[in-house]
């Protein structure tokens, strides 16, 4: 089967390369699904460059892409909750990240059925960001009438983030630059800042909690505008111990100011990994399907200019997802 | 006083338009299988072979067809009274193009297709009840064309309540909006509009 493949570690436009592959063994457990729809995600950039290579070490050629939506064209035994035919998507586990492919096998845990009101290509963009998002923002326990910050309001997660809270009746302030504010504002945020025109620290005060996916001073930042008692969750800032725990970093602790933050604020900080679950996806489903959220693509690049759409993906202009079709 | 079963129901609606003799009603009662299907089955998949015809006794079914993009568009909603089926792939003999699902616990009286068919030849005095089921379904279908094309989506959405009286209870919003032919976002700006009235 056709595939796209990283050679070694390096540069975009010179590590990567459309291999003809074997199709992927079907577990008991998986489905496999005839690819019709990937996305691309700033984590496939980190895996090209060769910046996770410790965190994630993969043997090379890899195939790459973690998103996907198609159709279940063969199912293992165990497999339960899935006929053939079925339309899904899924954010693959780590060991079974290929879906810039024909085909790709997927523990059916990990899948769901697609929302059946957006098409193939709209749906391969939401998992990963659906994903972070809803399990970054239950992880704090996101309810009506919380007033929660959330960083980057134009990126995958931000605009997924925006739209989950609002669905729960929260009361959402997001950042994001001039060109953006337009169409931030129709995700439904409440009040959407300029940060290149503003202060968001001068706006935002006493949020019941932030979600930054920026990480850097973003991070600890956070706690100037939390409330006492307030939390943060994170995906971009320094591990938390839990989530050290689940690398085999036992003797990690939390950096010293996030520690002296935390105890001055009575608050806590959170870091989330994001993990696969058909479950979680299931929600996604609901959500999509009964409205409250609408998938947001950039650009769809057919196959062929995969690589292509690897570039776009760097040039960090695009608004919203950036996908793949088969 | 005994209720009816819902076969002996149908049997009553036949004899209304028709004089069915006893062999033709025991032939129609012996075809006629009643059914419950739960919520979420699916009585007919895009690409199956078809050979069964629905007559819906409760509940609602739905049928409609996935786009090569993905995207599912509704064709048709049968509530009680109404018959179901795929129709372009019984006619032309193909696979289903359309999957039928029921969308609420349903009670159905199930056919085979050919059975039923066979009904015409072995006796024609059925043929003019065959033709009303048709006919109706057609004119349905024009009635529905041309307010397409004549009447805006809040019209329409409003004849749609008037047809289907409880069928927002059971249905998604996607459902009636490509029912309709218009956005989730139009039909809950209407929607919005019509609470406003």
């Amino acid at each position: 089967m056709k595939s796209l493949q990283l050679l070694e570690y390096g540069e975009l436009n010179e590590c990567l390369a459309f291999n003809e592959i074997d199709k992927p063994i079907v577990r008991s457990q998986d489905v496999l699904i005839e690819v019709k729809a990937a996305a691309i995600n700033p984590i496939d950039k980190s895996i090209i460059a060769g910046n996770l290579r410790a965190l994630l070490p993969i043997p090379l050629p890899a195939t790459l892409g973690y998103d996907v939506s198609g159709v279940v064209v063969e199912k293992g035994a165990d497999a339960a909750g899935f006929e053939i035919g079925d339309l899904v998507y899924a954010r693959v586990p780590q060991e079974q990240m290929g879906t810039l492919a024909e085909f790709v096998a997927v523990a059916a845990e990990a899948v769901s059925k697609k929302p059946a009101n957006i098409s193939f290509e709209e749906a391969a963009g939401l998992p990963l960001v659906g994903l972070t998002a809803l399990q970054s923002l239950n992880h704090v326990g996101i309810k009506e009438h919380d007033k929660i910050l959330i960083h980057a309001g134009s990126g995958g997660v931000g605009s997924f983030a925006i739209q989950y809270a609002k669905s729960k009746g929260a009361y959402v302030y997001t950042t994001t630059s001039a060109a953006n504010v337009a169409w931030v504002k129709e995700l439904g945020a409440d009040r959407v800042i300029d940060y290149t025109h503003e202060d968001y620290k001068a706006i935002v005060s006493d949020v019941d909690c932030v979600f930054d996916t920026l990480g850097k001073h973003f991070t600890l930042d956070a706690f100037d505008v939390i409330k006492a008692g307030g939390k943060i969750v994170s995906v971009a800032g320094p591990l938390d111990e839990r989530s050290a725990q689940m690398f085999g970093m036992s003797d990690y602790r939390l950096p010293v100011d996030f520690v002296t933050r935390c105890a001055e604020k009575k608050a806590t900080y959170a870091f989330i990994f994001m993990h696969p679950n058909g479950a979680h996806l299931n929600e996604i489903t609901e959500l999509v399907e009964g409205g409250s959220i609408r998938p947001i693509v950039d650009h769809v690049y057919p196959f062929s200019k995969a690589i292509d759409a690897f570039l776009h993906l760097a040039s960090g202009r695009a608004k919203g997802k950036i996908i793949v079709r088969m | 006083m005994q209720l009816k079963t819902a076969v002996e129901e149908l049997l009553s609606k036949v004899k209304s338009i028709v004089s069915l003799s006893p062999q033709a009603e025991g032939y129609l009662v012996g075809i006629a299988k009643e059914t419950r299907i739960s919520k979420g089955s699916v009585l007919i998949r895009q690409g199956d072979v078809v050979n069964k015809i629905y007559f819906v006794t409760g509940g609602c079914l739905r049928s409609y067809c996935v786009d090569q993009s993905g995207r599912e568009h509704t064709l048709q909603f049968a509530v009680k009274d109404w018959w179901m089926s795929d129709y372009i792939a019984l006619h032309n003999n193909e696979r289903a193009t359309l999957t039928v699902e029921c969308l609420n616990d349903a009670t159905v009286i199930e056919f085979n297709a050919q059975k039923l068919n066979e009904v015409l030849t072995l006796f024609p005095e059925y043929e003019p009840f065959q033709r009303y089921i048709l006919e109706r379904h057609v004119v349905s279908l024009h009635k529905r064309i041309l307010n397409q094309m004549q009447l805006t989506a809040s019209e329409r959405y409003q004849l749609f309540l008037d047809q289907y009286p409880d069928i927002e209870r059971h249905t998604r919003n996607y459902h009636i909006a490509s029912f309709l032919g218009i956005t989730q976002e139009s039909l809950s700006r209407i929607r919005a509009e019509k609470v406003k009235r």
